[in-house]
């Protein structure tokens, strides 16, 4: 429904908004590549918290943007609170895709490498690995998503994708409104 | 800009919509800051109702004892809420997957017929109460009657007993109804496979919908190239984010110009329809010009002229078509007044 779409643009925006009137300092933003950072930091975080840490790749999203605007002494992005809470989410993230990362190296190093022989492999076991290689490349693009299962990948990428174009619809309409000042 | 329409499901959307949704930027810029309770404006943000070609994902919601469906959006876009507890578990997930299977949505019957010799008990909140019981009583008559189908039943019904037993007393307020099965004829009926099975139609599912939601997927036959497509199509959209970060970056020099610059051309456009005349905001009167927002037919025009006077930047002309509104269920946005005398 529209209004869906709507909504979580308007909520976007809303928190977008909020989110770059609350920049104080001016000092460092005098490049265009670091107003930009700025621009897409601030941007990504009003999406992931309009997403409101349902999701997890909000939260993912939440918790490196903030690591990212820390790096850059932007001026406490981040309210504390939810900077504690983020961080605990991001480090019991971080430890489960370090686990997990963990086992597949075991896996696959008490897998013979090398070990197919050079005949033809059935078509089956080719689609298998070109899809495992596929999700392993999604997993690397959603944000979150190293630590997931292949359904909720799956789901995440849905909602991701949804998010997404909501973000660029705001986007691109903020651009086009400031492009009219210009002519 | 880049010729692939986000919202090309809607390539006739009046640009005056466009407008109104620059309206609302201010409108919402003007309002004070809301406190977003996450978990209310989810349910806000759920609605009951089919689209065209929809299944529905569910998350259990206790708030939401009248509307269990989780709506779609028009062009095949799904959101949903997961509860916030990560491990509803198998139940959870079954039910998620059967409800979307049986869903409501006439356009999705096509897909999912085939599917269909499924039993597949739709979830609504009137259900709930009785789920749990027969879980509890059906094993007791049922383990004594043998029989191949019965038997299946059965697995199921113990392996829905048992998650539901297990799911219970981490949702509280939820009760979580399971998947029937029956098993289709020549395949194996343990529960390990039952399971296997249940989990792979689940992806299917979902890689259904996501094959919906990008385009250009639909007539891809194969997970790997289906696969393809979606990174490529997240891949574009991040692009897009960094692309449109720029130049919003590069339009403004600094940050707090950003939103100044929202307000004038907005005035401009509204109230002469000579584009662009800058007006300075203490030429805005409260009163007098509420009339330009009452004449909501002249929109349209005012938008087309500007629109077309901006052949000179070169995003300008796309971007008409691919502006999606903000929904005029939120009426005039007079309040834009009000947001000039604050800012």
């Amino acid at each position: 429904m529209m209004t869906d779409r709507t909504s979580l643009r308007q909520k976007f925006l809303k928190k977008w908004v909020k989110g770059l009137q609350m920049y104080s300092s001016p000092k460092k933003l005098t490049t265009v590549m670091e107003r930009k950072r700025f621009i897409r930091l601030s941007a990504d975080v009003a999406l992931a918290s309009a997403r409101g840490g349902m999701t997890r790749w909000s939260r993912a999203l939440f918790s490196s943007a903030l690591k990212d605007s820390q790096d850059k002494h932007f001026d406490r992005k981040i309210p504390g609170r939810a900077k504690g809470k983020e961080r605990k989410l991001h480090e019991s993230i971080t430890r489960k895709i370090t686990s997990r990362k963990v086992l597949k190296g075991i896996r696959e190093g008490a897998r013979k490498k090398g070990k197919t022989p050079s005949n033809r492999l059935p078509a089956r076991t080719i689609a298998k690995r070109l899809v495992k290689k596929r999700t392993q490349l999604l997993r690397k693009i959603v944000p979150g998503g190293e630590s997931m299962d292949n359904v909720s990948l799956i789901t995440e990428t849905l909602d991701y994708i949804i998010s997404l174009r909501a973000q660029i619809d705001v986007m691109r309409s903020l651009v086009c409104l400031s492009g009219h000042l210009d002519a | 800009m880049e010729p692939m329409s986000l919202t090309g499901n809607r390539p006739d959307e009046p640009p005056f919509e466009s407008l109104m949704f620059n309206e609302e930027i201010q409108r919402l810029i003007a309002l004070p800051p809301a406190p977003v309770g996450n978990a209310s404006s989810f349910t806000a943000i759920l609605e009951l109702g089919p689209t065209q070609a929809m299944e529905l994902l569910h998350w259990p919601e206790p708030s939401e004892s009248s509307n269990p469906y989780v709506n779609s959006v028009d062009d095949g876009a799904v959101l949903f809420a997961p509860t916030s507890s990560a491990n509803t578990g198998y139940g959870a997930n079954c039910l998620a997957f059967s409800a979307g299977e049986n869903g409501s949505s006439p356009g999705a019957s096509s897909a999912s017929s085939p599917k269909v010799k499924k039993e597949i008990v739709p979830y609504s909140a009137s259900d709930w109460s009785t789920w749990t019981h027969p879980a509890v009583s059906d094993t007791a008559p049922e383990s004594k009657v043998p029989g191949s189908t019965k038997r299946k039943v059965r697995d199921q019904l113990d392996k829905g007993s048992e998650k539901k037993k297990k799911n219970e007393s981490s949702q509280d307020a939820e009760a979580l109804p399971y998947v029937h099965v029956r098993a289709r004829r020549g395949q194996a009926t343990d529960s390990h496979s039952l399971a296997e099975r249940a989990r792979r139609e689940k992806i299917n599912a979902r890689m259904k919908l996501l094959q919906e939601l990008v385009p250009g997927c639909n007539m891809i036959t194969g997970t790997a190239l289906v696969l393809d497509e979606i990174i490529n199509h997240v891949q574009s959209l991040q692009r897009q984010v960094e692309l449109l970060s720029m130049k919003l970056a590069a339009v403004n020099p600094q940050i707090d110009f950003n939103l100044d610059s929202i307000f004038t051309p907005e005035n401009a456009s509204l109230s002469d329809g000579n584009f662009p005349v800058p007006m300075t905001w203490s030429d805005i009167q409260i009163g007098g010009s509420m009339e330009i927002y009452q004449q909501q037919g002249h929109f349209p025009s005012f938008q087309h002229s500007v629109w077309v006077k901006e052949e000179g930047s070169s995003f300008v002309m796309p971007e008409a078509s691919h502006i999606t509104s903000i929904s005029s269920a939120n009426g005039v946005p007079l309040d834009s007044r009000q947001l000039k005398m604050e800012m």
